[in-house]
């Protein structure tokens, strides 16, 4: 019998995860209306797992070349904020106000490409300074009262929080979602761009040699990644129905995390958008079942750390046994 | 002549005097009164603290993105446990021992999984920010929890000779860095991991216990950090310590240690926290709110990291020159 492809093991392990935890709710939190179990409470898991999946998808691009990105939350409140100052000041009609909003986060991504890529500042480093940076931001241009208290804007005109919805229960973000994980695991798997990206994480050395411009392919993810953070804030201002400061507070840990629990390895070169998607799933259904069996949320944060360190110790251990058999198998194929 | 300068001696006092000169002319009342000189010195007496510590996970080209929530919840466990064993002074000296044990085995923690399974530092200490600030929330129900016992209050406030306590701790906990780093074979060796690990790992140093012991020295310094943090305002909460993960990173950039390990000393971190106090006493002068200073303080990383990797780039270019020139 021929073994089993290591990455197709990962992928059959993340899909067992998510599995379990499914099941583990439905027997703690019990299936049937108002609980966990049902088509509506499944459906807006899918819903809250739609935003991490799809900057997910430019965060996984990142993650491949063996980058991080810190900041995605705090970008994803200057793109809200910008559009909500449009949608106070002027009166643009919203697709410009997206188009702007989309620029901003391009232009975000952009800013960590060039700290990144160009000034070889290390990426959670560079990403980290940006995260204060684009907060500290969102706060400047933050809408205020007559007496300069920074309030919370109402972004609730009908042609702009129809994105909210969905047809029936089929939300559109989840449509997006759909759209770009789809787009993005055809450019990781069908374009010269994905191959790139995967030599880069592989060894910046050895890509620069074969002539790739590691530089320029590491900027681009990172573009990529402004563009899906932008996507990522529409969604969640038209759902909302507002912008505030607070938009992405402690976010940037979701897209990682889905990654990370997805098979993405950190040291880059492997993985997939499909791998981040389940992860986003498993993230989104371990926050709903916590909210379901009354937990208090603080728990939240030290489950999810938790599972985050156990799955990169799983990786790394798995890692380095199939390292070793390849190893062992090579010598003893030398032998004969 | 001005070729011959050696501006990377002397750029850090010129930086110094020159943040002075412009914080006096721009706001000379307020920076050279007397209580905004203990202002700054207790703001740089935190960072001090925390980056005396912290510089040893840096030299060996480690990261610690859980500074700012370890912090916090050492500062949440040495007002929960004094609370809980009835506000006396022993009460604060058992408080103040267990969040130095929380902070030390924070930091072993940290040791054991980034060198047992060769996991990137900032993955996780990334992930264990998240642990420690759900922690600090589960044992403070989410809301602040004060403390004013006199025996508490008085690690922040208590003066001797016109400086507050941290002051001191600072200065000790400096020097303490400064003997090890520079007097000591484990200093060395803290050095050697950072510069070439796998070098050092054959000539026979034990790395693995080296760095854990790094982390560890590093927890140790946020709990501190976290304790005086708490003393000073009377309170804890899961946001306590809030921004510092950046201010001690920051600091230690500024003071010229580099985060690709291996560089860097006490005195220069201390230079960094000084620098660093300045900077948020300034900020706060000229009235830029909390939520503002986060703009320039991300600007401040970005160049001194860029400008210290430019330096490093700089260098190896400049060896493998001389290099060819020898080979020639």
């Amino acid at each position: 019998m021929k073994r089993m492809n290591q990455t197709t093991m990962r992928r059959l392990i993340s899909i067992g995860m998510l599995l379990i935890l499914v099941v583990l709710f439905t027997i703690l939190a019990g299936a049937g209306k108002g609980k966990f179990f049902n088509f509506d409470n499944l459906i807006e898991v899918v819903r809250d797992a739609s935003i991490p999946a799809i900057i997910g998808v430019g965060v996984t691009f990142i993650i491949i070349t063996a980058g991080i990105d810190l900041s995605t939350g705090s970008m994803m409140a200057l793109v809200g904020m910008t559009m909500a100052n449009i949608y106070a000041y002027t009166l643009l009609p919203f697709s410009v106000m997206m188009l702007a909003g989309i620029l901003v986060g391009l232009l975000c991504g952009l800013c960590n490409g060039i700290i990144v890529a160009k000034f070889n500042v290390p990426e959670f480093i560079g990403t980290l300074a940006t995260m204060s940076i684009f907060r500290a931001l969102t706060y400047i241009i933050a809408i205020r009262d007559a007496n300069g208290v920074i309030k919370s804007q109402p972004m609730n005109h009908s042609q702009y929080t129809w994105l909210g919805t969905g047809i029936g229960k089929f939300y559109y973000v989840i449509i997006a979602m759909i759209i770009i994980v789809a787009a993005g695991q055809i450019t990781l798997k069908y374009t010269r761009f994905g191959t790139n990206l995967y030599s880069v994480g592989a060894s910046k050395k050895a890509a620069t040699l074969s002539g790739i411009d590691v530089a320029k392919t590491r900027l681009i993810a990172y573009v990529i990644t402004g563009f899906t953070v932008a996507i990522g804030a529409i969604f969640t201002t038209a759902r909302l129905q507002s912008a505030t400061t607070a938009i992405g507070m402690d976010f940037e840990f979701n897209p990682i995390a889905a990654a990370v629990v997805g098979g993405v390895a950190l040291s880059g070169g492997s993985g997939d958008v499909i791998g981040t998607l389940i992860g986003a799933l498993f993230m989104a259904t371990l926050e709903n079942g916590v909210r379901k069996l009354s937990i208090n949320t603080a728990y939240q944060y030290v489950i999810k750390g938790a599972i985050i360190i156990a799955v990169v110790i799983f990786d790394a251990t798995y890692k380095a046994r199939m390292d070793r058999k390849a190893r062992e198998e090579g010598a003893k194929e030398g032998l004969e | 002549m001005m070729k011959n300068f050696n501006w990377s001696k002397y750029s850090k006092p010129i930086i110094l005097v020159a943040f002075i000169v412009v914080l006096s002319i721009l706001r000379p009342k307020a920076f050279l009164s007397l209580d905004n000189f203990s202002n700054v010195l207790w703001s740089v007496a935190v960072i001090g603290i925390m980056v005396s510590g912290s510089i040893f996970v840096f030299l060996i080209g480690g990261i610690d993105l859980s500074i700012a929530t370890l912090c916090a919840f050492s500062a949440v466990v040495v007002v929960s446990v004094t609370h809980m064993l009835g506000d006396t002074p022993v009460a604060v000296i058992a408080g103040v021992l267990a969040a130095l044990v929380v902070g030390a085995l924070a930091g072993a923690i940290h040791g054991i999984i980034i060198t047992t399974f060769k996991i990137p530092a900032f993955l996780v200490t990334f992930a264990t920010q998240s642990i420690f600030l759900g922690l600090a929330m589960v044992f403070t129900n989410n809301k602040i929890i004060s403390c004013t016992v006199p025996a508490f209050t008085a690690i922040g406030a208590f003066k001797i000779l016109g400086f507050p306590l941290p002051v001191y701790f600072m200065v000790i906990i400096a020097l303490i860095s400064w003997y090890i780093l520079r007097k000591t074979v484990y200093g060395r060796y803290v050095y050697a991991v950072g510069g070439n690990p796998t070098a050092s790992e054959i000539s026979g140093i034990n790395v693995k216990l080296a760095s854990i012991v790094c982390y560890v020295l590093s927890g140790l310094t946020t709990a501190l950090g976290g304790i005086v943090l708490a003393s000073m305002t009377q309170q804890a909460s899961s946001g306590t310590g809030a921004g510092y993960t950046n201010d001690v990173i920051t600091a230690a950039v500024i003071g010229g240690v580099s985060l690709l390990g291996g560089e860097g000393t006490v005195p220069g971190a201390i230079f960094g926290a000084v620098l660093m106090g300045l900077l948020n006493n300034g900020l706060n002068l000229m009235s830029v709110p909390s939520t503002h200073a986060g703009l320039v303080k991300g600007l401040v990383i970005v160049v001194a990291v860029a400008f210290d990797a430019m330096q490093h780039a700089d260098q190896s270019r400049k060896k493998v020159k001389k290099v060819k020139k020898a080979s020639a």
